[in-house]
């Protein structure tokens, strides 16, 4: 499982660097959500929580739709206080 | 630190003395005055038609502080020290729209318009948001004092002066004829000028009429030193006023939209006073401006100069001739005046130059000045 989420982030680590190269925000929102649901899926809570915070801050710089829900997201696993928004 | 001796200031205007050369020339009276005079009172630093859309923002160094102008959503402005509450970094390095919040581009915390603290990302270790001993509600920006008058964003750094109608209450009330929407004149009515002097002697020489006639010679076929009065009010505010100001036209005899309401005081009226201690303002029956003297250092000052009319550019295309007209008409005066305030900068390098001594029938409003700084000054040291 482990071997399996490398593998997966690795894939997408050169579309987060185009990402952050061209500040491409939905993209980052994006990538780093997709980083996310990887990382839960193969149950790495930390490392799930490190990427949605930073689909959520990019999401909240943008001011994207997605920001409420991201932080969502992190409240309900404790990673982050619930804003309004 | 030596201090400046200040009682030849503070009496009457007919045997009173200026400010002594050090109020001038020294970096260590420069910074007194920034904490006596500039902090400690309500000072122009920007003009809200340079914020015009929600989420600009436009970050200044305000005599070494850094700060940044906001439009919030709800179209106010607010101003807040440019400094992330984390690690002091600074947030926002050139102007900007703000989409949604302000990201600090060292550790990511972020802020909302209104300067609310949001996120602290990875604050508790990596993918924990929060942590017991950070209190975000006691983390937002520091936000600095502001108002808005005429477009001016004026600040008052030290959070202790009285408040802003109650410290120019007199002078709103003076023209409040012209308190009603004002629009920019667009890129033409807007310049600046970087001035080899000391910011008070470009106040002091807005202040008065005497040296019209000399200085501005193109304006005596209409406007003569007799047509001037002196405008002084102790502790408050001074300038000078005219009572034959005459429009600008074209050749087909337009003329500027006048602004609305105006009582006949203003038919041929016009005032110049500035704002102590950094703001020059007109106000004429066509059009207005604005200049807010930047202090830089002892000897650098750069004059902000807008141009504001009764009517929307964009909506009174018929018009943009005329307003060039007259930003070029008031760029000429200004700039005629800039080997005075740089001469007298130079001037107050002589050593034996005690102040100078007053006119007291033509130089009251700047005396006037002078008391109100020597008296900034007082209260300061005493504080």
């Amino acid at each position: 499982m482990r071997r399996a989420l490398a593998d997966d982030l690795a894939a997408m680590d050169e579309q987060i660097m185009a990402a952050h190269a061209q500040h491409d925000f939905p993209a980052l929102v994006h990538l780093y959500t997709c980083a996310a649901d990887a990382a839960e899926l193969a149950d790495q809570q930390d490392a799930a929580a490190f990427y949605l915070t930073h689909a959520f801050v990019f999401a909240l710089e943008a001011g994207a739709s997605e920001a409420a829900a991201l932080n969502k997201r992190l409240a309900d696993i404790g990673r982050a206080d619930l804003l309004e928004f | 630190m030596k201090q400046s001796e200040l009682s030849a200031v503070l009496t009457d205007v007919n045997c009173a003395k200026g400010l002594p050369n050090e109020h001038y020339i020294s970096a260590e009276m420069f910074a007194e005055e920034k904490r006596s005079v500039i902090f400690a009172n309500w000072s122009g630093v920007g003009f809200g038609k340079d914020i015009p859309s929600p989420g600009d923002a436009k970050p200044l160094d305000f005599l070494g502080m850094p700060i940044v102008l906001v439009r919030d959503r709800d179209g106010s402005i607010g101003v807040f020290q440019n400094t992330c509450r984390h690690r002091g970094m600074i947030l926002i390095d050139k102007p900007q729209n703000i989409r949604g919040a302000i990201r600090c581009p060292y550790h990511s915390w972020c802020y909302s318009l209104n300067g609310a603290l949001r996120a602290t990302p990875h604050v508790g270790g990596p993918g924990q948001n929060k942590h017991d001993d950070i209190n975000m509600d006691e983390l937002g920006l520091i936000r600095i004092r502001s108002f808005v008058w005429r477009d001016v964003i004026f600040i008052n750094v030290d959070g202790q002066a009285v408040d802003f109608e109650q410290a120019h209450g007199a002078l709103m009330e003076r023209w409040k004829e012209f308190d009603q929407p004002l629009h920019h004149g667009g890129d033409a009515s807007s310049f600046k000028l970087n001035v080899k002097t000391n910011w008070k002697l470009a106040v002091e020489n807005y202040c008065e009429s005497y040296h019209l006639p000399w200085v501005h010679p193109g304006l005596n076929s209409y406007s003569r030193l007799e047509d001037h009065y002196n405008i002084a009010v102790r502790g408050s505010y001074s300038g000078q006023g005219t009572l034959v100001y005459r429009q600008l036209g074209d050749d087909d005899g337009k003329k500027l939209p006048d602004f609305s309401g105006l009582s006949d005081t203003w038919d041929e009226g016009a005032e110049y006073i500035t704002f102590y201690p950094n703001v020059l303002f007109g106000v004429q029956r066509d059009h207005c401006f604005a200049i807010v003297l930047e202090p830089v250092s002892c000897g650098e000052t750069v004059e902000h100069i807008e141009l504001y009319y009764a009517k929307d550019e964009g909506e009174t295309p018929e018009y943009d001739g005329l307003r060039a007209a007259n930003a070029a008409l008031w760029k000429t005066v200004f700039e005629e005046d800039i080997f005075v305030v740089e001469g007298m900068q130079r001037g107050r390098h002589g050593q034996l130059f005690d102040g100078g001594r007053f006119s007291p029938a033509m130089d009251g409003p700047t005396h006037n000045f002078h008391h109100w700084i020597a008296t900034q000054i007082e209260h300061g040291r005493a504080g």
